[in-house]
């Protein structure tokens, strides 16, 4: 489903310049639950954003559902964006202006789906994030716990192929944040592609593959979580 | 989508009540004023409008240079002219000349008196030029016959009941019986001349009293030409000087210098405040619709600088839901619709109060400028195409910074926090905003300042004469003007009234200008304005005297064969001592012998301020009084001494209507119009000036607001806050300073200009600049010291947990 190869990213200012991303070249194949580890710094968002189609590498291949997608244009990558990828942020990244039911809504509409297909799928997605009874709150009214149910069900809320999710738990206790995990396992289970930044070992247990970036290149991918050989910072 | 866009505008609107208000109140109040203002343009650009050959009539315009007087515009013409420029130029298709019915005093018609303001006596030649639709009548002859009159549906009305029952009735105008042959449709009011009632030119043309109207000595009437073509005015004006060679100083009428011109009749109302003598029932000002014009336009931008204002700064927190949006698949074009409906349902809203503020200034308006303006959302386009498309074009001027600065943010970037109002490009537009708004704002006080010495200058400037209690009578017809002495004599038996005096007007001058020759060798002429009054005057109404002695009732020979000239009369012929010089015979005196100068009168402004005091002649001719001056004590009962006075004079003048006019009220509507202007022109420069604050003070709240983290971590250093405050400060003194340095020049010509339409005007000074930008400094000043304490005084532990 997802490949890339040799992948760059490198910021520049007027005096700085930063490497993000040291050719990372790697593979997600469709259904799997991908976590991403490392330090901070080392470039797992970077590397996340240019999955998500949010940014654009500065160059090497990026191979979406077989399209090479690494030079797409604004349009392009949103209209990639809002057809395949669900997101998932660790400040939940609701808007706050709209209810639960609106803020699930949202992607719904940007397709430009009827009203009452809309209206189907959103309670549906409520349902499964066991949110339904408060579709009317704003997200401030909420807990970070149910905050991110209502993020995850916007994510989910367009069926997409991919659930690109970064430090899902980051924000939120515990309890709050074993819940989430269990939502994203049984979305996989579902079928659904999982890419997750983490920087929870417990968190990364989740996920059948952990690939660890370390200064902008993979240095280990283990399938089934294997012992860590890089402290955590 | 669009549901979705209006629950997120309305919620943002409803999360920040204050940012609301401040948009919704300054976009509002913007509005009505912007309204307000249309409504004065479209009226004042409306006149004459309704004549469908507009652009093909011309008036004709005099240049004149006498002695005395100097330069001056003059749109009364010759008698003769109309038909020699119709014989002379193929161009001109038609002619026709207007009169006042100076010699019709009173309309009779049975029991019936009226005193006719809008009788006209014009030649057969109007009712083809000006479009009349006549309801009855014929015509083409309608006019032709002397002793004919057409008068408005209106008029008829008022004389015979109905204006079924008018045409072919007699009436009497002043001394003479005329013939009902038309009935016009009423004349709109919006026209520069408006008349009632029309009497054929031919029914005075032969009188040996209208000799003059056959020379080219005597300027009494107006002329308007009709062209075949627009252009065809070029052509004619350039023939002028060979024309008038050939009709006028070929003639022994005493020219010496004259040209002239043709005014487009569209100009007339709005572009002749530079013609001396006309003859006009309404008269505006270009210059004032334009003035009003800016202000409009320029309120209208405060308020949308505001909103573009308080949006950069608000961009911090809207970047990120952008950011959210294009995650979750929002392109630019549904983000750019996004914001500009929201700042189209804010506007439509302002829209919607707009109207409640426009039916609370309505009244006061209308009151200032004597006009009936009302909202009428279906017969005025202002109300419904116009509002829609400021509506529209005011959401996106506001809606325009967000709409497409925003939505050109990356997601990433925004996400990330790397954007917002703290970027260089925000703040810098930020700045150029309020500099904009403070240029605007230096330069409106500065005008309210100026203006306001310039109106208090008027106000306060000794006249040189004292319109206070008195009242003036106009005499109906000659019956007053050889018999008011007995009714004089009568009204002196009253111990409330102080004086009766007999005079030509309230000002002691006529409506008349014309030569007089001095008696020496080489006949000097000075070209005067001739004042009729009895010995009374003078002393009456104050006016003091510098030289020689009054007009007394016990010499004889003052009645017609001395005069009393005034300062500016002296001066211009170079007398230093007046007493005893001749004139050759003058006008409305004894004609057969040379009259002498008794006495010469301190200037007194006999007209407004606007216009420098010319060289008048006094004269005691009775038949040239118009009516009686009555002065009345000031502790008296004036509505019991007004009884009084009615009573007697319908006793003595039953055919004469009683409309009394009060001195003071003359006095005043010379400068009423530019009182009630200025007043206009103060309100809306305090509603400019309140916008300007009122987003000066949004925008200090989301500077602060945004210096929150930098304010607390500088306290929980134990630092304070003063820096910031300053360095705020001095931000914005060196914006009101640039303000000033750009506003100022430009503001001073504009004002300089509008002074020099009076000829008595106060000077600009340092003082007027000075005190502008100081006051707008301390309106700025106290905006952020109020701000930043409050700031100062919130808990830092709350400002860095908010960020």
């Amino acid at each position: 489903m997802i490949r890339t190869v040799n992948l760059n990213k490198i910021f520049r200012t007027d005096e700085v310049e930063t490497t993000a991303l040291n050719k990372v070249s790697f593979e997600v194949r469709k259904g799997e639950f991908v976590a991403i580890m490392g330090p901070s710094g080392c470039g797992k968002s970077t590397l996340l954003n240019i999955l998500g189609l949010l940014d654009n590498p500065t160059d090497g291949e990026y191979y979406f559902l077989n399209t090479e997608v690494s030079q797409f244009t604004e349009k392009q990558r949103a209209n990639t964006r809002k057809q395949n990828i669900g997101f998932v942020f660790q400040n939940f990244n609701l808007i706050d202006e709209l209810n639960v039911y609106e803020n699930v809504e949202l992607p719904l509409i940007y397709l430009g789906m009827s009203a009452s297909e809309r209206r189907k799928r959103v309670e549906s997605a409520l349902e499964q994030m066991q949110i339904t009874h408060r579709r009317k709150h704003f997200p401030l009214q909420l807990s970070g716990g149910q905050q991110q149910r209502v993020a995850v069900a916007r994510a989910v809320v367009a069926t997409p192929h991919l659930i690109l999710a970064d430090e899902p738990t980051g924000n939120l206790d515990s309890a709050h944040g074993e819940e989430v995990m269990n939502l994203l396992a049984s979305l996989n289970q579902g079928g659904t592609t999982i890419i997750m930044v983490t920087h929870s070992q417990r968190d990364a247990e989740y996920a059948q593959r952990i690939v660890r970036l370390f200064d902008g290149q993979i240095i280990n991918e283990n399938i089934k979580a294997g012992i860590s050989e890089i402290p955590i910072i | 989508m669009f549901s979705n866009y209006l629950t997120t505008a309305l919620r943002n609107l409803l999360r920040q009540k204050s940012y609301t208000l401040i948009n919704l109140f300054g976009l509002s109040v913007g509005i009505a004023a912007f309204l307000l203002i249309a409504l004065y343009v479209q009226h004042e650009t409306g006149f004459d409008t309704h004549l469908e050959h507009r652009s093909n009539i011309f008036r004709v315009v005099e240049v004149q240079n006498e002695p005395g007087v100097g330069e001056q515009h003059v749109a009364i013409t010759m008698g003769p002219l109309a038909a020699a420029m119709k014989e002379d130029f193929p161009q001109v298709t038609d002619a026709v000349r207007f009169m006042p019915g100076f010699d019709i005093p009173v309309v009779n018609f049975g029991d019936k008196h009226f005193i006719e303001r809008n009788l006209y006596y014009a030649d057969p030649s109007v009712i083809k030029v000006f479009g009349i639709d006549l309801k009855q009548g014929n015509p083409s002859v309608a006019l032709s016959e002397p002793m004919s009159v057409v008068m408005s549906e209106k008029a008829a009305v008022k004389y015979f009941g109905s204006e079924k029952h008018a045409l072919g009735k007699t009436m009497l105008l002043g001394k003479r019986n005329f013939t009902v042959t038309g009935i016009m449709e009423n004349q709109p009011e919006r026209t520069h001349l408006f008349f009632d009632i029309l009497v054929s030119m031919s029914s005075v043309e032969n009188l040996s009293d209208f000799e003059w109207m056959k020379g080219w000595g005597s300027n009494s009437l107006v002329t308007y030409v009709s062209l075949d073509s627009p252009s065809s005015q070029s052509v004619i004006e350039k023939a002028f000087p060979e024309f008038l060679k050939k009709h006028v100083f070929s003639t022994d009428e005493g020219w010496e210098f004259l040209e002239m011109y043709l005014q487009p009749l569209p100009d007339v109302y709005l572009r002749s405040k530079h013609i001396k003598f006309q003859m006009v029932s309404a008269m505006g000002d270009i210059n004032l619709s334009v003035a009003f014009s800016v202000i409009a336009v320029l309120i209208l931008l405060i308020a949308c600088v505001n909103y573009i204002n308080i949006s950069i700064a608000r961009s911090v927190k809207r970047s990120r839901e952008v950011g959210v949006r294009k995650v979750l698949g929002a392109d630019r074009q549904s983000l750019i619709y996004q914001f500009i409906s929201e700042s189209f349902i804010l506007t439509l809203l302002a829209s919607l109060f707009s109207v409640g503020f426009i039916e609370l200034a309505l009244p006061e308006m209308n009151q200032l400028l004597s006009t009936s303006f009302h909202i009428d959302f279906t017969g005025n386009w202002l109300f419904n195409i116009g509002l829609l498309l400021l509506i529209v074009v005011i959401s996106i001027i506001s809606g325009s910074y967000p709409a497409f600065y925003l939505s050109r943010l990356q997601p990433v970037e925004v996400m990330k926090g790397g954007r917002g109002s703290g970027s260089t490009r925000g703040s810098y537009l930020s700045k150029g905003l309020v500099m904009f708004q403070f240029i605007i704002s230096v330069g409106l006080m500065f005008s309210v300042l100026v203006i306001n010495d310039q109106v208090r200058f008027l106000q306060n400037k000794d006249m040189g004469i004292s319109y206070r209690d008195a009242v003036f009578l106009s005499f109906g017809n000659e019956q007053g003007i050889s018999s008011y002495q007995p009714l004089r004599d009568e009204l002196l038996k009253n111990p409330d009234i102080r004086f009766v005096s007999a005079c030509s007007f309230i000002n002691g001058v006529s409506g008349s200008q014309g030569p007089v020759f001095v008696d020496d060798s080489a006949s000097t002429k000075l070209t005067v304005r001739f004042g009729y009054v009895d010995a009374d005057f003078f002393n009456s109404m104050n006016v003091k005297f510098t030289q020689g002695r009054n007009f007394s009732r016990d010499i004889v020979s003052d009645e017609g064969r001395t005069v009393i000239i005034n300062e500016a009369a002296a001066r211009k012929l170079g007398w230093s001592n007046a007493i005893g010089k001749k004139f050759k015979p003058v006008m409305g005196a004894d004609t057969s012998v040379s009259t002498e100068v008794i006495g010469v009168v301190r200037d007194y402004h006999y007209f407004s301020l606007r216009s420098l005091i010319e060289p008048a002649v006094y004269v005691v001719s009775p038949e040239r009084f118009r009516g009686l001056l009555i002065g009345f004590h000031s502790r008296s009962d004036q509505q019991k001494v007004m009884k009084t006075i009615e009573e007697q004079w319908l006793e003595f003048f039953p055919e004469s209507p009683f409309k009394p006019l009060l001195a003071s009220e003359f006095a005043r509507e010379a400068y009423k119009n530019d009182q009630n202007l200025f007043s206009l022109f103060i309100y809306f420069t305090i509603i400019s000036g309140l916008l300007s604050v009122l987003g000066l003070f949004g925008l200090t709240s989301l500077l602060i607001e945004q210096k929150t983290k930098t304010i607390g971590i500088r306290r929980v250093l134990g630092g304070s806050i003063r820096k910031i405050t300053a360095h705020l400060i001095r931000d914005y003194m060196l914006l009101v300073l640039s303000a000033g340095i750009i506003s100022l020049p430009v503001s001073y010509y504009l004002l300089d200009k509008q002074l020099d339409q009076f000829a008595y005007h106060i000077s600009i000074s340092v003082w007027h600049m000075l005190l502008s930008v100081l006051l707008l400094a301390f309106v700025a000043f106290v905006t952020i010291v109020v701000k930043a304490y409050r700031a100062a005084r919130a808990n830092p532990v709350d400002a860095l947990k908010y960020e």
